[in-house]
């Protein structure tokens, strides 16, 4: 389960879901949004922390 | 043992079998190299961090150092979702070429054993994008705020530099099919860039408090000058790497070529890494007799012979290195004079020596034919193309950090610098065994 290869027979790409491209594109779309929620999460903690130093 | 008489045929197929181990030898080769100059590369990171800790004072030490570690830890996805595609897609200009292949679900980007290429080259060229937000991220300590600075090395680290890369550092790139561009090291679509990014942001983040005192520069020590030497010390190391992921290892019969497809070696580039870095100390040293230059004199080097690494006789540069770390440290200062705070020199060492770089090579490469029909490289076309590079790097940096401040999301606020943002965002301490209270050295300079 999760994975496209049955065999290694004859494998080239062999990437999780790779049978399924909507899924790559929805595993980038998680990356992207990692990134976002990190630099969002970062801006919020500082939002807090300099709360009392304006 | 057999006995059997050798056929045509037999012969054949062992030759064919003897080719098909050579050529997976050479291809492995080809992966183990980039594969070990990237890990040398990470050294530069780990020389910015102590670079830019030591560079700060104490009550920002921690913030520089986590900074630089988030730089290194978003770049390297955000290039995986666009810079490569990036790199792939726009030789030509601003308008996108085909690159699927390039986006973050086609098959060559992830494992595939059927190519043995994109995956390593994507982790140099990936590695370089972290340099350019290492550049940035030394500028502008102590007063930015990280999640400003993440969003600017993003669009620095995986988009500008390597739209830049793109123009003038891919074999169809437009800056060498129209103008015979030649920057093998990198001094332009990597320094020069993030040098002139940094002034972008710079100019609307402004300086740290105390720096200038009724228009006069202010000196704001490093509170860790030794580990700030060690830290360059390290990024020269991790040069190495860079520089090595810089050449082209083509195996078989061609051997090594420079990103433009020319002849070279390793060996041609370690004469000019070398005089490069002694030349740059050197000159830095004759100019400041300061410490901190001194050591920032092998980046200046190194950057100032890096463009045309393959072509130059090493004593001339020697010369171009001794001469060119004399010339920063007056621009440095006359930087400072302008009013522009850059804690670690980043914009002279990084953008304008790397402008002035690609300029020389015109200078003294100049008539030096390009291979593939692309024209020969001229100063014309190196004179635009520093020009280009400054552009590319200026104008991001100046829009987004404008933004940015107009949001008021750029800088931290004044009393949270005042007490230092380990103090107030950290929730760690750097040295949680010394008595003596975080804003202690800003007061005694009368800050």
């Amino acid at each position: 389960m999760g994975t496209s290869i049955t065999s290694w027979e004859n494998v080239s790409a062999y990437f999780t879901f790779a049978d399924n491209p909507l899924a790559l594109v929805l595993f980038s779309i998680g990356a992207a949004a990692i990134v976002a929620g990190l630099i969002s999460s970062i801006k919020k903690h500082e939002d807090n922390a300099f709360e009392e130093y304006k | 043992m057999s006995t059997e008489t050798p056929t045509l045929e037999s012969l054949q197929a062992a030759l064919d079998a003897q080719q098909a181990v050579f050529e997976m030898h050479q291809s492995m080769n080809v992966e183990v190299f980039y594969w070990w100059c990237t890990a040398i590369m990470i050294m530069i990171h780990a020389g910015f961090l102590a670079y830019e800790m030591g560079a700060s004072r104490s009550k920002n030490a921690l913030a520089a150092g986590v900074k630089n570690v988030l730089a290194l830890a978003v770049i390297i996805p955000t290039f995986y979702l666009f810079g490569w595609w990036i790199y792939n897609a726009f030789p030509g200009g601003l308008i996108p070429a085909e690159a699927s292949a390039a986006l973050p679900w086609s098959q060559s980007m992830g494992p595939d054993v059927q190519d043995m290429g994109t995956g390593i080259f994507w982790a140099a060229f990936a590695l370089f994008g972290a340099t350019t937000g290492s550049i940035l991220s030394g500028a502008v300590i102590e007063r930015i705020r990280v999640s400003a600075f993440l969003i600017l090395t993003v669009v620095l680290g995986s988009a500008v530099w390597i739209l830049a890369g793109a123009w003038g550092w891919h074999p169809d790139g437009w800056l060498l099919t129209e103008l015979g561009y030649h920057d093998v090291g990198a001094s332009g679509v990597v320094h020069a860039v993030a040098g002139f990014f940094t002034l972008g942001v710079l100019i609307n983040l402004g300086a740290r408090k105390g720096k200038f005192i009724n228009g006069i520069a202010q000196v704001i020590p490093p509170h860790n000058l030794p580990m700030t030497l060690i830290g360059l010390m390290m990024i020269i190391f991790g040069f190495f790497g860079f520089l090595g992921g810089c050449i082209i290892f083509n195996g078989g019969e061609t051997g090594w070529t420079t990103i433009y497809n020319n002849p070279t070696n390793l060996s041609a580039f370690a004469f000019n890494t070398l005089m490069g870095f002694a030349g740059g100390v050197i000159g830095c040293y004759i100019a400041s007799r300061d410490p901190f230059w001194t050591m920032s004199g092998g980046l200046c080097g190194i950057i100032s012979v890096a463009a045309g690494l393959d072509l130059y006789d090493p004593a001339l540069a020697f010369i171009i290195a001794t001469s060119m770390g004399f010339i920063a440290v007056k621009v440095a200062k006359a930087l400072e004079k302008a009013g522009i705070d850059d804690a670690v020199g980043a914009v002279t060492v990084h953008g304008f020596v790397g402008f002035v770089a690609v300029i020389l090579v015109g200078v003294f490469a100049g008539g030096t034919p390009n291979v593939g029909g692309n024209p020969e490289i001229s100063l014309y076309g190196q004179t635009v193309a520093a020009v280009v590079m400054a552009v590319v790097g200026f104008l991001p940096g100046y829009l987004i950090s404008y933004a940015l401040k107009k949001a008021n999301m750029l800088r931290v606020p004044d009393k949270a610098e005042d007490l230092g943002i380990d103090e107030v965002e950290i929730l760690a301490k750097p040295y949680p065994e010394t008595d003596v209270p975080a804003k202690t050295s800003l007061e005694t300079q009368g800050a």
